[in-house]
Formats: structure tokens, C-alpha cells, sequence
């Protein structure tokens, strides 16, 4: 390690997607940068579920497709609502590149690289306890006894967010502010990825599960193909885990991997790694009072930025692109004379402007739909029940609209509760 | 056919540590003996809380670093930090 100068024009906390976005961003303009990880490299301490949208990490590295650690594009998507030994699957193959597979932990290492190659000091091994203070300005960070000094600071420290917790900008998480996450990466023969998930070279499946995979606690199951390996996990809303929960949650993820129609796909499979993570989820409760304060900016999971929409979450594009705007801002703000508040508040503007912004408004409703329990129970027991109506038979066969009402009946779901939470999901989704 | 569900310490026998002799995880005892609920024994994923006769006993060593069980614990009897100088797990496929 270089001795580290006692002065830098900027310091990010964290070398995650959002924070190598910024310093990369950053030091493409001139910027002096510092860049502090409290893992031994960038990446070592990054869990994501498995999916990446490419196009916004495009934008801001020209040559990410030459280069960066894509597993697999995204070809097949399946979402798959499950009731006891049977399921029910909508699944779509396209051609489309839109997403990718991979691990965080490498997509992260080959995001600090390229800040790195750019001209960003990168530390690791740093933990960064709290923020330096001259009044109300960040004048830069301490890492225990230590002190950095920078005229404008990135926290980029992720959903547990200790330094922002400790100068009293955002309070204490809440169970009704995430969900958990677990997960498996589990090695499996290549001639599962070819013949179970009927996957080409360089295809890959997204796979969202609903139902009892849960015991229909709100959240869900997810799998994704990577190269020569699956992840396989749950999300559940951290509220109803804590009171609906019974059992430990790693075990959700080895039934799930033993359910008996999924039990091939991890055939003579191998756990590679297991990993937890909290995810923003609650969104607009998370998001500090404000985003650019005198000195410093919030960005990725610190300040919230994540779409759960049940069948698709977005987190690592959401937090690459708030550091780069992160970043953008900086630029504007060294232009008008100084990192003021006055002067960084373009960061929250060009926020509004992105595609961030106008998705967690149009959908902010979604972490109320996710609260309703009928969408993780009755619902999918009624997908199922009512296809086994219309395709499990012996002589006569159903009207469909019959067996529809039928099997929410079966369920416990009275027509109007029908009609009320379908005209829900269409508003919401 | 891999049916057979794995255990925990099986399961986290994949990952990599490197432990720091510091623990950074504390818990106050004293709090912990009025809690009835105590979601932190099913809803760590690491296991890291057990009970052991009447009391709740923890390890922080296997910590996959989370943070479930300080959002969870309805007491705040759980103080959790980051390990420190780069310690504690090493994710390489996550």
C-alpha cells in the first residue's frame, strides 16, 4: 500500500457497485479519489441474488460487454407459483440481451479494477466508523483513531448503515425496512444446465418462485444459471419472518432445493457458498431525510435504491447508477465553486430525471401488495388447484371460468376479494 | 439424487473466514433473559444463537455478516458491528 496522502478531493465509503461507480466515474475527470473497503478486496463482502440489467452499467462503462465477468445472459425467464408437491410456471424464452448472471463478488472486483486502472487509491481492510465533522459539513471520514480528509465524501457503506447511523443522519433499521435474503451457490454438471434448464452456451434462466416455498410468508424463492453453477434462495420480508418464521430460515433454501419438482435441477449438486444479505425494501422509509447533505451524498443500498417487484428485483444496476449521478453531481458542484449542499443538490435532481427515480415512483405501492398475504398462499394454491381442474382429468372436462371461481373458493378467496385484489395488482405491478 | 436436506455447519463448511479475535458481536445477557420471542435463534442464517440450557449463547466466528439479528432483536440487546482490518467472511460466488 502507497502512503495515503492526507488530503483527497473525494473519499467513497465502500467499494460496492455504487461506490466503484462513482469513483470510477470520478476519476475518469480528473478527480483525486480514495476509495475505502473494509473487505480484504472489493467484492468479498457483496451478495446480490443472481441478475444484473446491463444497459444502465453499460452507460456508464463503454466497454463492459468486452470484458466484465458476465456468466450468463438472461434468455429464459420462468416464474413458477408453487403449492405443495405440484406447481404452476408461466415461462418466456427470448432472445433479447437485456440482463446478465454472475457473482457480485467478481462483477465488484472488475467494477474497483476499472476505478482503479482509472486512477482511484483503493484501501482495503478499512472500516470506516464515522464521518469527520466541522459544524454541519463532512470535511471527510475516521476509521477508529484515524482520519481522512476530503472536500466531499460518497457513503456508499450499503443497507447496514452503521456510519450513517452513528452521526445521527438515518435512524436504526427497522424489520419493516427489509427482507432477508439467503442463498446458495451450489456446482452443478454442466449436462443439468443443458438438458434441465434446456439452456445453450452463454444462455441463462432467471426463475422466481411464489407460494408455500415460503410457507407463504411474503417473499419468495429465486434461481439463477450462472456458467457452471445455480443460485438458488429466498427473500422474506423481514416483519413477518420475525413473527411467521418457524424454522431456520437456511433450511427454507435446502427444502426448496429438495422440493420434488426441482429436486433434479440439483442433482449430484455441490454447495459452492452460502450467503444472507438484508435488501431495501421498504423504500421511501429508507431513504434518508436527504441525499446530498454539506460535503456528502448517499448512494445504492444506503440510500434505499432497490425495485422488488416479486418477480424481478433490481439493486446492483439501481446502485452503480446513483454513484454515477453521485459522481455527475461532484463534477457539477466542483464547477459552481464547492460541495455545498446548495451545490450537490443536483445529485437529487438528476436522480428525479433517471430511470431510478421514475421506477420506485411508479411502483410505490409494491411494498404494499407485497404485504398482502393472499398473493404467497391462497393465490398460488389456487394457480395450482386450477390447472390440476382443467388438465387432470378423467371424463369431463371444466369450463374454465367455473373451475377459476371453484378453485378460489377451494382457497378461501370470496369473488369480491378476487375482483379487489386483482384491480391491486394491476394498479401496483 | 440430493434430496436429503444439509445441516447448517455442513452448509457453512463452503465458506471462508478469517476470523477476528475481536468478536464483533456482543449481547447483553441481562436484556436476553426478558425476551420471550427471541427471533434471532431462527432468523440469523448463520445459527450463530443457540440455546443452551435456559440461556441464549452465540458465536460470532461463522458470521456471514448480515446484520439480521441486530435489525430483529426487539430488546437491542445485540450489538453488531463490522469485523475490523478486513476480517471476517471472505465471499468469492456471491
Amino acid at each position: 500500500m502507497a502512503e495515503i496522502p492526507n488530503k483527497f478531493d473525494v473519499i467513497v465509503i465502500g467499494a460496492g457497485p455504487a461506490g466503484s461507480a462513482s469513483a470510477y466515474y470520478l476519476a475518469t475527470k480528473g478527480f483525486k479519489v480514495l476509495m475505502l473497503e473494509r473487505g480484504r478486496s472489493p467484492g468479498s463482502k457483496n451478495v446480490f441474488g443472481g441478475r444484473v440489467y446491463v444497459a444502465p452499467l453499460r452507460e456508464i462503462f463503454s466497454d463492459f460487454e468486452k470484458t466484465a465477468p458476465i456468466h450468463r445472459w438472461v434468455t429464459r425467464e420462468r416464474m413458477s407459483f408453487m403449492y405443495g408437491n405440484e406447481l404452476v410456471s408461466l415461462d418466456y424464452e427470448g432472445n433479447d440481451h437485456k440482463s446478465f448472471t454472475t457473482y457480485l463478488s467478481q462483477l465488484v472486483a472488475w467494477m474497483a479494477l476499472k476505478a482503479e486502472t482509472a486512477g482511484v487509491s483503493i484501501v482495503n481492510d478499512i472500516t470506516v466508523t464515522g464521518l469527520l465533522k466541522e459544524g454541519n459539513k463532512v470535511i471527510g471520514i475516521k476509521s477508529g483513531n484515524e482520519s481522512v480528509k476530503a472536500d466531499v465524501v460518497i457513503d456508499a457503506e450499503g443497507v447496514n448503515r452503521l456510519v450513517l447511523e452513528s452521526a445521527g443522519t438515518v435512524p436504526p433499521l427497522k424489520p419493516s425496512n427489509v427482507a432477508l435474503g439467503v442463498k446458495e451457490v451450489v456446482k452443478v454438471n454442466p449436462e443439468v444446465l443443458a438438458n434441465e434448464f434446456g439452456l445453450g452456451d452463454g444462455e441463462g434462466m432467471a426463475w422466481s418462485l411464489m407460494g408455500d416455498v415460503t410457507s407463504g410468508l411474503p417473499g419468495g424463492g429465486f434461481i439463477y444459471t450462472n456458467k457452471d453453477s445455480v443460485s438458488i434462495g429466498l427473500v422474506m420480508l423481514l416483519d413477518n419472518a420475525i413473527s411467521g418464521a418457524n424454522d431456520e430460515v437456511y433450511r427454507y433454501v435446502e427444502r426448496l432445493k429438495a422440493h420434488p419438482k426441482l429436486n433434479k435441477y440439483f442433482k449430484d449438486s455441490r454447495i459452492m457458498e452460502y450467503s444472507a444479505h438484508l435488501i431495501p425494501e421498504d423504500v421511501w422509509s429508507l431513504r434518508p431525510p436527504k441525499l446530498a447533505y454539506d460535503g456528502l451524498l448517499i448512494a445504492g443500498d444506503a440510500a434505499g435504491f432497490l425495485l422488488n417487484l416479486g418477480y424481478t428485483y433490481r439493486g446492483v444496476d439501481f446502485a452503480a447508477y446513483s454513484g454515477y449521478l453521485a459522481g455527475k453531481a461532484i463534477e457539477q458542484a466542483h464547477e459552481l465553486g464547492g460541495m455545498s449542499a446548495i451545490n450537490l443538490a443536483a445529485y437529487p435532481k438528476l436522480l428525479d430525471q433517471s430511470f431510478i427515480m421514475k421506477n420506485l415512483k411508479r411502483f410505490n405501492g409494491t411494498n404494499k401488495l407485497m404485504h398482502n398475504r393472499r398473493l404467497f398462499t391462497a393465490y398460488p394454491a389456487m394457480m395450482v388447484s386450477l390447472m390440476k381442474r382443467i388438465y387432470s382429468l378423467d371424463y369431463e372436462s371444466q369450463k374454465i371460468f367455473n373451475t377459476v371461481l371453484a378453485s378460489a373458493k377451494e382457497n378461501g378467496v370470496g369473488p369480491f376479494t378476487l375482483i379487489s385484489d386483482g384491480i391491486e395488482v394491476i394498479r401496483y405491478l | 439424487m440430493s434430496a436429503a436436506e444439509q445441516r447448517l455447519e455442513d452448509i457453512l463448511n463452503n465458506d471462508i473466514w478469517d476470523v477476528d479475535p475481536n468478536p464483533h458481536i456482543t449481547v447483553d445477557s441481562e436484556k436476553c433473559k426478558n425476551c420471550n420471542t427471541k427471533p434471532c435463534i431462527r432468523l440469523c442464517p448463520a445459527g450463530c444463537y443457540t440455546m443452551s440450557e435456559k440461556t441464549l449463547v452465540f458465536s460470532y466466528e461463522g458470521c456471514v455478516e448480515c446484520g439480521t439479528c441486530r435489525v430483529v432483536c426487539p430488546l437491542e440487546a445485540i450489538h453488531w458491528e463490522f469485523p475490523k482490518s478486513g476480517r471476517g467472511i471472505y465471499f468469492r460466488f456471491s
